[in-house]
């Protein structure tokens, strides 16, 4: 009876730790800032001047006490 | 000029077109003018809560192409003056929408309603994008399980970075209604808190609704359950709507169940 009312006091701290780590890999993959779309598409333009670009990839890392952004830019294969 | 709230979910089915109803003919109770929009173009739904299924003439897509005016769209609700209703297309798909015509209807309903409140489709695809383009505030409907509240961080998210309100610089209001809760399943620990709820998404609550068969007894009818002065649930949304306009309503706390506490005032005299 004791072991069985224990048991059942565990359900919801697992759906809570489960949801913790899924929200914050969610997070993670997802554009941080507000102005991450326009960014992209401003560093295209200004990339395109000078040579064929297929894509922009922004990132955020957050190491320790530093944040950093790193910003992959994917050139057109025919350049 | 009104305010313009963007009722939202992430994932379906948690309750979010039962609460635009509710917060919509509780807010009109409150002595605010109000119109409720549905945004689920292709599934239209909140005619049927209000129960002016029959009454709908013309929806919001034939506004917003011109076809009819607002005042033509608008269906008064029969049980309060203060509340008005612009249904959904129900022929058209979603793609439909795009920022300048739902500009200009949700500009033209915020100068002429206190609280334009908005349903919107759940899912994070255009439609949703379109609800929450124009919004001052969001108000997320969760119920207490993973799916439905990972969903709402996404739509959270989305909402944080596709807001015209955000790119202004500025911030959207965000509050969480918990929708469903069963008192003795939180009590056994079976049920997420709704602590627990508020640490994962880190926004603030604006209300708690128990689960309350009463709910479904009042969509069959088509009357809100805000009406019905014995449910729980409805005494719930008449908490929120008042909170919605300002008033100091304080926090019921629907996760303890009635029986516990008799139980507990039995041990006592034990």
């Amino acid at each position: 009876m004791f072991l069985d009312w224990f048991k059942k006091k565990k359900s919801a701290s697992v759906a809570r730790d489960r949801l913790t780590i899924a929200i914050m890999s969610d997070r993670d993959g997802r554009n941080i800032y507000p102005f991450m779309d326009d960014m992209k598409a401003e560093i295209v333009e200004v990339v395109k001047r000078y040579i064929g670009v297929r894509g922009v990839e922004i990132h955020k890392e957050v190491d320790g006490e530093f944040e950093a952004i790193s910003i992959d830019v994917l050139l057109d294969k025919n350049n | 000029m009104g305010i313009i709230i963007a009722v939202i979910s992430g994932k379906g089915g948690v309750g979010k077109t039962t609460a635009v109803a509710n917060l919509g003919l509780g807010v009109a109770m409150n002595d605010k003018t109000c119109v409720v929009v549905d945004f689920d173009i292709g599934q239209r739904n909140l005619d049927m809560i209000l129960g002016l299924e029959n009454r709908v003439v013309y929806d919001m897509v034939q506004v917003m192409e011109g076809e009819a005016t607002v005042k033509q769209a608008l269906i008064r609700s029969k049980v309060n003056n203060n509340l008005q209703f612009l249904a959904a297309s129900q022929s058209k798909d979603k793609s439909v929408l795009n920022s300048d015509k739902v500009y200009k209807l949700v500009k033209e309903l915020k100068e002429t309603f206190d609280y334009v409140i908005l349903d919107s489709p759940a899912g994070i695809e255009s439609g949703f994008e379109h609800t929450i383009e124009f919004a001052d505030a969001a108000i997320i409907v969760v119920n207490p399980e993973v799916s439905s509240i990972r969903d709402a961080d996404r739509a959270i998210g989305i909402l944080d970075s596709k807001s015209q309100k955000v790119k202004d610089g500025e911030e959207v209001a965000k509050y969480l209604v918990i929708n469903r809760i069963v008192a003795n399943m939180v009590e056994s620990g079976e049920m997420l808190n709704s602590e627990d709820i508020l640490d994962i998404l880190s926004i603030k609550l604006v209300g708690k609704v128990p689960e309350d068969k009463g709910v479904i007894d009042a969509s069959n009818q088509g009357k809100p359950v805000i009406l019905d002065k014995n449910s729980i649930a409805g005494q719930a949304y008449k908490r929120i709507s008042a909170r919605l306009c300002g008033k100091k309503v304080e926090m019921k706390n629907v996760e303890v169940s009635d029986s516990s506490l008799f139980t507990k005032i039995k041990g006592i005299f034990r």
